[in-house]
């Protein structure tokens, strides 16, 4: 199979750190809400009846792609009675 | 109809990525789209973040919490990002493996439906997902956990 000409190294090289850095943690903490979810047996609706917010809501911190703010960190930390990110 | 070809764009540790290339065009859809928006000031920064986000893919997999679906229940056509970007990327997720990447543009309208451009990409996807679909059917393309094997002109 022919490869495309661009590789996806080249097309790294435009993304800044900051924005590489963002999306990584955005990434880590989404996998870190999935595993705790998991490590509960709870669904995605089920969670969010837990914690009283719309399946939506939860869709959006599991992306991969959600721009979290402390305030929903702490909630959720304090949900799981554990850390969701450690400083 | 246009003939393509499937290309191989990069095989990450967790998911392998393609693309698809019109023979008459220069560039494949994943390119145009990179292309289009790599010096375009106002949207460069959403590229970006696409791109981080498709090697983060590649880390973690292809899976399906990572997407927005917006082609029909019988497609497997998905777009990038979930939140927060008018840009759209739209792509075939065959498995947490792979992902076949298509072409892609601002989101003006409230649907993609709603704009030729976007839905001629759609469409397109749509169209291929079908003839992948038709080819591991028959025996013409072999597709694994993670990885499609073709070397087929497809009309698409």
């Amino acid at each position: 199979m022919k490869t495309t000409k661009t590789s996806f190294q080249d097309m790294m090289a435009i993304v800044p750190p900051e924005i590489k850095e963002e999306m990584r943690l955005s990434f880590s903490i989404s996998n870190r809400i999935d595993e705790l979810m998991r490590e509960r047996g709870l669904n995605k609706k089920q969670f969010a009846e837990a914690l009283g917010r719309r399946p939506c809501e939860v869709t959006k911190w599991l992306s991969g792609q959600h721009n979290f703010t402390l305030r929903t960190l702490a909630m959720l930390s304090a949900f799981f009675g554990k850390a969701i990110v450690n400083v | 109809m246009s003939e393509a070809e499937l290309h191989l764009f990069n095989e990450a540790a967790k998911c392998t990525f393609y693309t698809i290339q019109f023979l008459s065009d220069d560039e494949s859809e994943y390119e145009k789209f990179f292309t289009r928006f790599k010096d375009d000031a106002q949207f460069n920064p959403d590229l970006a973040r696409i791109v981080a986000i498709l090697d983060n893919i590649g880390q973690n997999g292809a899976l399906e919490r990572f997407f927005r679906y917006e082609g029909k229940m019988s497609d497997r056509v998905v777009a990038l990002p979930v939140l927060s970007s008018k840009l759209r990327l739209y792509c075939i997720r065959l498995s947490n493996g792979i992902l076949v990447l298509g072409n892609g543009g601002v989101k003006k309208t409230r649907t993609y439906g709603e704009d030729d451009t976007l839905r001629g990409y759609v469409l397109d996807l749509q169209k291929f997902d079908k003839l992948l679909k038709d080819g591991e059917r028959d025996g013409s393309i072999k597709i694994t956990e993670s990885t499609i094997e073709t070397d087929k002109i497809f009309d698409i």
